[in-house]
C-alpha cells in the first residue's frame, strides 16, 4: 500500500505560508505536512481546493477537506462551515470519482454550524455568570414600550432600591430624592454607575432587599400579582433603563396614555380599570397606611400616598396608566394629607387621569403624561424607600457615612439585616463604586444642610470626608461593621435619653430628629474611635465564614461546574472574591 | 466533589471548550479532526469526528465519520461513540455502527483525562491493527 500521499505536501507547502492576513487557514495533510495559506473565507470549498492544488500535488478533484470532523462540500463557502482565522483544515487524498460523485448540494448553510455564533454560544461557562459583568446591563434592551406601565411600576422598585443605595443614610431621603429629581443628569449618572447597575443586575439581591422588609413582604404575600413584578428582573431592568433615559420615559408615558384611552373606550374597560384600582391600589395603600401606624414615623411621609399610586401601576404591567393614575391619587391623597389616607382610594375610583392639572411635582411639559415622569420615578422610588426606611432598610445607607447613619436611621436599623448586608459582596461592591466617586460624595454632603453646617463648623471633618483614604477606610467592611456596633451603642444611649416615638423620617421634623443626634462632641469622639480602630483590630471580618462572605461567587462557581467548595473558597479568598480570577486560578492550578 | 488537595477537576464545559479549540485549530497529532455538530448547543453534546484511514491498511484513503455524544456526565463517563460511515471492524457493531466498549478497552476503562481526540486516534490505531487492517470493507461512502 503505497505512501502515495507521502511526499505530496512538501513540494509546495514545505514552508508555512506567511501569516500576515487576517484569514490564515492551516492545512494539514494526511502525511503530516502542514502549511498555511490566506484565503477569503467567503470562497467556496471548491475554490480552496484549486488553490490547494497549487500547493500540493493532489489534484483538486481528489482532495478531501475535513474540518471539525466534517468533509467539506465543494459548493459551500468556507465560512458556512464556521471556518475561522487560524483554524486548521485537514487535507486527504481521496478517490477521484467515488466520493466527489454525490451531488454536493444537500447541505444548506443553515444546517451547518452557524459560523459567527459558534464562538459565542460555545462558551456556556461564561454565559452563566451574568451578574459579574456590569456592562451587561441591558443597554440595548428597552424592548417593550407597550409595557410602559409596568415599567413605571418597576420604577418604584428599581429606583427605590437605588435610592436606598445612594440615600447613604441621610435621614431625609426625600431631600435627596428631590435633589435628584431636580437634576436628572445626576440621576442618570447614578443609574449609570456600574455599582448601581451591578445591584440592579442582581435580581436576587433586589428581591432579598424587598423581601427583607416586613411590610413589603406583607404586601407581596397578599398580592401575588405584585410579587410577580417585583420578582421579575426584566421589569426592574426596564425601569432602570427608563430612569436613565428621559426620552424613553416620555415614550413610555405616552404609550401608557394611549393604552389607557384604549381601555376606556372599550365597554368594560372602565370597570376593569376600577377593579384593578381596587384590587391593587387599595391593598397597597392600606399596607402603606398600616405601616404608617405601626412605624409611627410614616405619617409625615408624603410618599406613602404616592407609593400606593405608583405601585398600583406596577401590578398590571400591560395597561395601567402608571403615572397618571398615581397622579390622581397623589392629588387626592395629598389633599387628605396627614392622617386619613385610608379611606381615599375607593371613594374616587378614577379622577380623570388625563387631566393635566394634577401634576404637582414636575414642570410644564406638553403631554400630560410626560410632565410628571421626570420626577415620577424617583418619587416612586422614594415611596418604596420611604417604606423601607421605616422598616429599617434605610439603614443600607447608614453604611457609607457613619455619622448620618447615627443621626438618621438608628431607629429603624435592624442589626441583623445590616449585618447581612454588610456581608453581601454585591452591596460592598456597590458601596465601593459610590465611594470612589468623590464628586458624588461631595454632592451628597452639600445637599444636606445639617451636614453642611457640620462641615463648615468643623474643617477637620470636612477634610476627613474629602480624603479618599478616609473614605476608603470608612467603607471597608471591617469599619462598617464597627460602625454598626457603635451605632447601636449610640442608639441605645439615645433611646435611654429620649422617650420613644421620635420621627426621623419626617422632613419637617428633621431638626427634631437632629435633637436625637449625638452632639458634635460625641460625633467627633466617634470618629476618633473609628480612627483608632482602623489599623488594629478587625475582629469581625474574620468571624464571617468564607462560605457566607463569598456566597454569591460560590454559587456562580458551582453553576460553572466547580463543585469542590473548599477549593473554590480557597481560590476566591486568594483572588479577593473575583470570580473570573478564581476560575483562572482553578483551571491553572495543577494540584 | 473530591477532597481538597487533589488536582482540580476541570468542569465539563471548560473541558469541552478546550477540546473544541483543539479540534478547530488542529492542535494535537492532527491525524483526526473533530468538532461540534451544533454550534448553538450550549451543552456541547453532539460531536462529529473524522478518521482518515491509516496507511497500509484497507482503510487507507478512506474517510470515516464518527459521531460522539458527550452526555452531561462527560468526561467522568465516556461519550457514546458510533460510526456514521460504514466500516467493518471488530469493535464496531455491524448493525448500528456503535463502538462496543467490550471490544474497545479505551471506553471500557475510561479515564477522565481521555479526550475525544484520544478516542479517535485510538480507533484509527485499531483500524491498523492486524485484526482489522485486512478486513473486507463495505463500499466507501455507505453509512450505517
Amino acid at each position: 500500500m503505497g505512501g502515495e500521499p507521502d511526499g505530496a505536501g512538501p513540494t509546495a507547502g514545505g514552508e508555512a505560508g506567511a501569516a500576515e492576513g487576517p484569514k490564515t487557514v492551516h492545512v494539514r495533510c494526511s502525511n503530516g505536512n502542514k502549511f498555511s495559506l490566506e484565503v477569503d473565507l467567503s470562497i467556496t470549498v471548491g475554490a480552496l481546493k484549486v488553490m490547494l492544488a497549487e500547493r500540493c500535488d493532489i489534484p483538486a478533484d481528489q482532495q478531501r477537506l475535513i474540518y471539525k470532523g466534517r468533509v467539506l462540500k465543494d459548493d459551500n463557502s468556507l465560512d458556512s462551515y464556521g471556518l475561522q482565522h487560524d483554524h486548521t483544515v485537514h487535507l486527504v487524498r481521496g478517490a477521484p470519482a467515488s466520493v466527489s460523485g454525490p451531488p454536493p448540494s444537500g447541505t444548506t448553510p443553515a444546517s451547518t454550524p452557524a459560523p459567527g455564533s459558534g464562538a459565542l454560544s460555545q462558551t456556556p461557562g461564561l454565559q452563566q455568570t451574568p451578574g459579574s459583568n456590569p456592562a451587561g446591563l441591558g443597554a440595548f434592551g428597552f424592548p417593550n414600550f407597550g409595557l410602559g406601565a409596568g415599567a413605571g411600576a418597576g420604577a418604584g422598585a428599581g429606583a427605590g432600591a437605588g435610592a436606598g443605595g445612594f440615600g447613604m443614610g441621610l435621614q431625609e431621603i426625600q431631600q435627596v430624592q428631590q435633589q435628584l429629581m431636580q437634576n436628572p443628569n445626576l440621576m442618570r449618572e447614578m443609574m449609570n454607575m456600574p455599582a448601581v447597575q451591578n445591584l440592579m443586575n442582581n435580581p436576587d439581591l433586589m428581591r432579598s432587599i424587598i423581601m427583607s422588609n416586613p411590610q413589603m413582604r406583607d404586601i407581596i404575600d397578599r398580592n401575588p400579582d405584585l410579587a410577580h413584578i417585583l420578582n421579575d428582573p426584566g421589569t426592574l431592568r426596564q425601569t432602570l433603563d427608563a430612569a436613565r433615559n428621559p426620552e424613553l420615559m416620555r415614550e413610555m408615558m405616552r404609550n401608557t396614555d394611549r393604552a389607557m384611552s384604549n381601555i376606556e373606550a372599550s365597554p368594560e374597560g372602565f370597570n376593569m380599570l376600577r377593579r384593578m384600582y381596587e384590587t391593587v391600589q387599595e391593598p397597597l395603600l392600606n399596607a402603606a397606611t398600616m405601616g404608617n401606624e405601626a412605624g409611627g414615623d410614616l405619617a409625615g411621609n408624603p410618599f406613602a400616598a404616592l407609593l400606593g399610586g405608583q405601585n398600583a401601576a406596577q401590578t398590571q404591567g400591560q395597561q395601567i396608566p402608571s403615572i397618571n393614575l398615581s397622579n390622581a391619587t397623589n392629588a387626592t391623597a395629598g389633599t387628605t394629607g396627614a392622617g386619613a389616607v385610608t379611606a381615599v382610594p375607593n371613594t374616587a375610583p378614577l379622577p380623570n387621569p388625563w387631566n393635566p392639572t394634577p401634576t404637582p411635582g414636575a414642570g410644564a411639559g406638553a403631554a400630560p403624561g410626560a410632565a410628571p415622569q421626570a420626577g415620577a420615578t424617583p418619587l416612586a422610588g422614594a415611596g418604596l424607600s420611604g417604606l423601607r426606611g421605616s422598616a429599617g432598610l434605610g439603614g443600607l445607607a447608614g453604611l457609607g457615612l457613619p455619622d448620618f447613619g447615627a443621626g438618621g436611621s438608628p431607629f429603624g436599623v435592624d442589626p441583623a439585616m445590616m449585618q447581612q448586608m454588610l456581608q453581601n459582596p454585591a452591596i460592598m461592591q456597590m458601596m465601593q463604586g459610590l465611594l470612589q466617586n468623590p464628586q458624588y460624595i461631595n454632592q451628597v454632603m452639600n445637599m444636606q444642610p445639617q451636614l453642611r453646617s457640620l462641615l463648615s463648623s468643623n474643617p477637620q471633618i470636612r477634610e476627613m470626608m474629602q480624603s479618599p483614604d478616609f473614605i476608603r477606610q470608612i467603607s471597608s467592611p471591617e469599619s462598617l461593621q464597627q460602625m454598626l456596633q457603635m451605632q447601636q451603642a449610640v442608639l441605645g444611649q439615645l433611646q435611654g435619653r429620649q422617650p420613644a416615638g421620635s420621627t426621623p423620617g419626617q422632613p419637617g421634623a428633621t431638626p427634631a430628629a437632629n435633637a436625637g443626634l449625638p452632639d458634635l462632641n460625641s460625633l467627633l469622639s466617634m470618629f476618633g474611635g473609628l480612627g483608632s480602630t482602623f489599623p488594629t483590630n478587625t475582629p469581625d471580618v474574620n468571624a464571617i465564614p468564607p462560605e457566607q462572605l463569598y456566597e454569591a461567587q460560590l454559587s456562580q462557581l458551582q453553576d460553572m461546574g466547580f463543585y469542590d467548595t473548599q477549593e473554590n473558597i480557597r481560590a476566591l479568598a486568594a483572588t479577593g472574591g473575583n470570580v473570573h480570577a478564581a476560575v483562572e486560578r482553578l483551571l491553572r492550578n495543577p494540584g | 466533589m473530591t477532597s481538597s488537595g487533589s488536582p482540580v477537576i476541570v468542569p465539563r464545559n471548560f473541558r469541552l471548550l478546550e477540546e473544541l479549540e483543539r479540534g478547530e485549530k488542529g492542535i494535537g497529532d492532527g491525524t483526526v479532526s473533530y468538532g461540534m455538530d451544533d454550534g448553538e448547543d450550549v451543552f456541547m453534546r453532539s460531536w462529529t469526528g473524522t478518521i482518515i484511514g491509516p496507511n497500509n491498511s484497507v482503510h487507507e484513503g478512506r474517510i470515516y465519520t464518527v459521531k460522539l455524544f458527550c452526555d452531561k456526565d462527560y468526561p467522568d463517563r465516556p461519550p457514546s461513540v458510533r460510526f456514521h460511515s460504514r466500516i467493518n471492524m471488530t469493535a464496531v457493531n455491524q448493525e448500528t455502527g456503535v463502538v462496543d466498549p467490550r471490544h474497545f478497552p479505551m471506553l471500557a476503562q475510561w479515564r477522565r483525562e481521555y479526550t475525544m481526540e484520544n478516542i479517535l486516534t485510538e480507533l484509527k490505531r485499531e483500524m491498523a491493527s492486524p485484526a482489522n487492517r485486512k478486513l473486507q470493507q463495505p463500499p466507501e461512502g455507505s453509512t450505517f
